[in-house]
């Protein structure tokens, strides 16, 4: 009935569906076969007894079979689950395979090294982090980039800027006498506040002023723009920063929440010696004062004056909202490491 | 094989039940590859309508030989004129517009008849075939589910008469996987088939074998693939289609049983073909290579030689000149040649000359 010599005349001869034929000599695709050629030796379906190691879901298991239940194809291949550790496997391959032919015992060996060693491999490759390769869509990035600067445009950014700075001005929020304010636009305001008393406000002469100051837009403009977006270690920055710069930090903080906070120093002294800082230049921070000193509050007290060179230490960045505004320093410990998730959180 | 394996049968449900059923002795029958295709191919043959070419085509006309002289080639050419084609070549099957080489003829001899007893033992050797499950499988069938092959199925099969049911029954075999192959499968024939009525070509999916119809050939033949055969009526080219052993067959069990009548066995004549006995292999363990490699045999068996002999004589040495090949020809040349070498030392003995005659000499000179 079964036997293995008229089979594999057939398969060989007549078709084998799963024989292919190619120059370096035939192949078999059959899933169970060891070797993955096509001869009388390695024949899955011509051998009656015949073993196999295969891997499935990263486990690697030993596949048996016998002319005793060559006639149940649901329960022809016995399948045992080889330990992980590659010297036991080897052992059980040994013990389970005993008195079978040599060259079979070899064959698995061989495929349960190659097996475990992409598996190895595999693992490795996983812990890597690949960039993936991602087409630059001409007609995409046309269309986005003048998109873009339309909304730019239309946005109006400087202008709304421009309001901003002087409602805050309007509303005291920088205080009574704030610093590199145009001393005519301060009169300004002043007097605004006075008509104010007795009328509403003259939104015309303000738009005029509003336009002269240069200076806001400059602030603004050079860290509000997206057109140039600099991932730059830099401290000098963050404390010259006006309520723009703020902002525009803020953002930058929030696509930084991603990052362990291993990324940044812990040099808990300098969030301290910001404060001092910052207490110094008491017009300009305004309500930030309030976050800084709160968070301030728990760390040592350092010694005034002092600018620390290592950066502030951030405890949880990505939970601070634009509402608050804090001044923040960030520390970018290797360059590489973070130009990449920068690169891909931008 | 020794004593007559028995085959579990199946419910409608797909469990096995206890009913079992001897394996007919038709399944121990001789495979024979060669046999299979040869009378494949006969059979495929009476299918066949006759073609053939027009009787007349390409000799319509009257064209000539123009002859030598008129720096033209030789071939049959039109006559007359005021037309393109007067001129032209003819009646070559190498011209353009002849008739072609041995023109097709509707009395070739389309159908091939072969004999009763060659057809018989092919259908045996199929229906053989289809209980190795590395034949079906290697044919491309997808029977990794199957339970047990020959697969049998009650006869309550018989009476199924919705496709729905059959397919249930199929899911629960684990057998719709060769179906579902068979409808993905299905693509538009490439070439001329296509306008001709062949537009789709498809796989084949499992046979279907009963012995009474009383609604399963309703329930079946809708699904692609499946084919329906009474087992009184099996066809060599389903059971081996192509010429390819190993047809996935699911036989009902009053087929199943109905076998031993359709064909007998190596003893018993069959009831349905008068007389006939199934064939009695020449050889009854034809794994040939198995049983010189096993131990019975090696243990009586001499040694083997060197894998490649030497040819032995491919060089003749001359006798005369090649002391051994003279000694192989003749013995006694060996004794000789001795016998000279030993005198030849004997005479190579130095003569010495003497300075002086001796005194006896010079006496006897002197004398009167």
């Amino acid at each position: 009935m079964n036997n293995d010599g008229i089979v594999w005349e057939v398969l060989n001869n007549q078709f084998c569906s799963f024989k292919v034929k190619t120059d370096l000599g035939n192949l078999c695709r059959h899933p169970y076969n060891v070797t993955g050629r096509c001869n009388r030796r390695d024949c899955p379906l011509a051998n009656s007894k015949y073993a196999t190691v295969r891997e499935h879901g990263g486990r690697i298991y030993l596949c048996m079979k016998t002319a005793e239940r060559a006639h149940i194809p649901a329960k022809q291949w016995e399948k045992i689950a080889l330990p992980k550790n590659f010297a036991q496997a080897i052992e059980v391959i040994d013990k389970e395979l005993i008195y079978w032919p040599g060259w079979m015992i070899n064959i698995c060996k061989q495929r349960l090294t190659r097996i475990t060693q992409y598996l190895i491999r595999m693992r490795r490759l996983k812990l890597k982090n690949k960039t993936t390769l991602v087409p630059i869509k001409k007609k995409l990035e046309r269309r986005e980039k003048s998109r873009e600067i339309r909304a730019e445009a239309a946005a109006r950014l400087d202008q709304s800027i421009e309001k901003e700075l002087l409602e805050r001005l309007k509303s005291k929020a920088y205080g009574d006498q704030p610093l590199n304010v145009n001393e005519s636009v301060w009169k300004e305001i002043l007097e605004g506040d006075a008509v104010e008393a007795e009328s509403d406000v003259t939104t015309e002469d303000e738009l005029e002023d509003e336009e002269e100051y240069e200076y806001e837009e400059e602030a603004a403009g050079g860290s509000g723009g997206r057109l140039n977006r600099e991932f730059v270690a830099d401290d000098s920055d963050a404390d010259d920063s006006s309520a723009g710069d703020d902002d525009d930090l803020e953002d930058d903080m929030e696509d930084f929440g991603d990052m362990s906070p291993s990324d940044f120093s812990s040099a808990e002294d300098d969030s301290a010696g910001e404060s001092e800082d910052a207490i110094d230049e008491d017009d300009e921070d305004g309500s930030d004062m309030d976050d800084s000193d709160e968070s301030d509050s728990a760390k040592k007290p350092i010694s005034k004056g002092k600018r620390p060179a290592a950066p502030a230490a951030r405890p949880k960045p990505a939970k601070r909202t634009k509402k608050h505004g804090p001044r923040v320093e960030v520390e970018y410990e290797t360059e590489s490491a973070v130009r990449d998730t920068m690169l891909t959180n931008w | 094989m020794a004593a007559r394996p028995v085959v579990s049968v199946f419910g409608l449900n797909g469990a096995k039940l206890d009913a079992t059923v001897p394996l007919p002795s038709v399944f121990t029958a001789p495979i024979r590859p060669d046999l299979v295709q040869f009378v494949h191919k006969n059979m495929a043959k009476n299918r066949r309508q006759p073609y053939a070419a027009k009787q007349q085509a390409g000799e319509e006309t009257s064209a000539e030989s123009w002859g030598t002289g008129r720096a033209v080639a030789r071939i049959p050419r039109v006559g007359g004129g005021g037309t393109h084609r007067a001129g032209q070549a003819a009646f070559g099957n190498m011209t353009r517009g002849g008739r072609m080489f041995a023109p097709n003829k509707v009395w070739r001899k389309w159908h091939i008849r072969t004999n009763s007893n060659q057809k018989r033992y092919a259908t045996a050797s199929a229906v053989a075939a289809s209980g190795v499950s590395a034949l079906v499988s290697g044919r491309g069938h997808r029977i990794s589910g199957i339970e047990e092959v020959p697969l049998v199925v009650s006869a309550e099969v018989e009476s199924l008469s919705k496709t729905k049911e059959a397919i249930t029954l199929l899911k629960a075999l684990k057998a719709y996987a060769d179906v579902a192959k068979v409808s993905n499968t299905r693509s538009i024939r490439a070439g001329r088939g296509k306008m001709r009525n062949r537009r789709h070509r498809q796989r084949r999916g499992p046979l279907v074998v009963f012995a009474e119809d009383k609604g399963i050939s309703r329930a079946f033949r809708n699904l692609p693939g499946v084919e329906l055969v009474d087992v009184t009526r099996l066809n060599l080219l389903q059971l081996a289609p192509g010429g390819h052993l190993g047809r996935f067959v699911i036989w009902t069990q009053p087929a199943f049983e109905a076998l031993n009548k359709v064909f007998g066995s190596q003893t018993e004549a069959s009831v349905q073909k008068k007389g006939y006995t199934l064939p009695i292999p020449v050889i009854s363990n034809p794994d040939v290579s198995r049983l010189i490699g096993s131990d019975e045999i090696q243990a009586v068996v001499r040694p083997s030689g060197p894998k490649s002999m030497r040819r032995p004589f491919t060089q003749k040495k001359n006798p005369l000149r090649n002391t051994q090949v003279l000694v192989r020809l003749n013995p006694y040349a060996q004794v000789l040649r001795r016998a000279e070498l030993l005198g030849k030392n004997k005479k190579t003995k130095k003569y010495t000359h003497k300075k002086s005659a001796s005194a006896k000499f010079l006496q006897i000179l002197k004398a009167d």
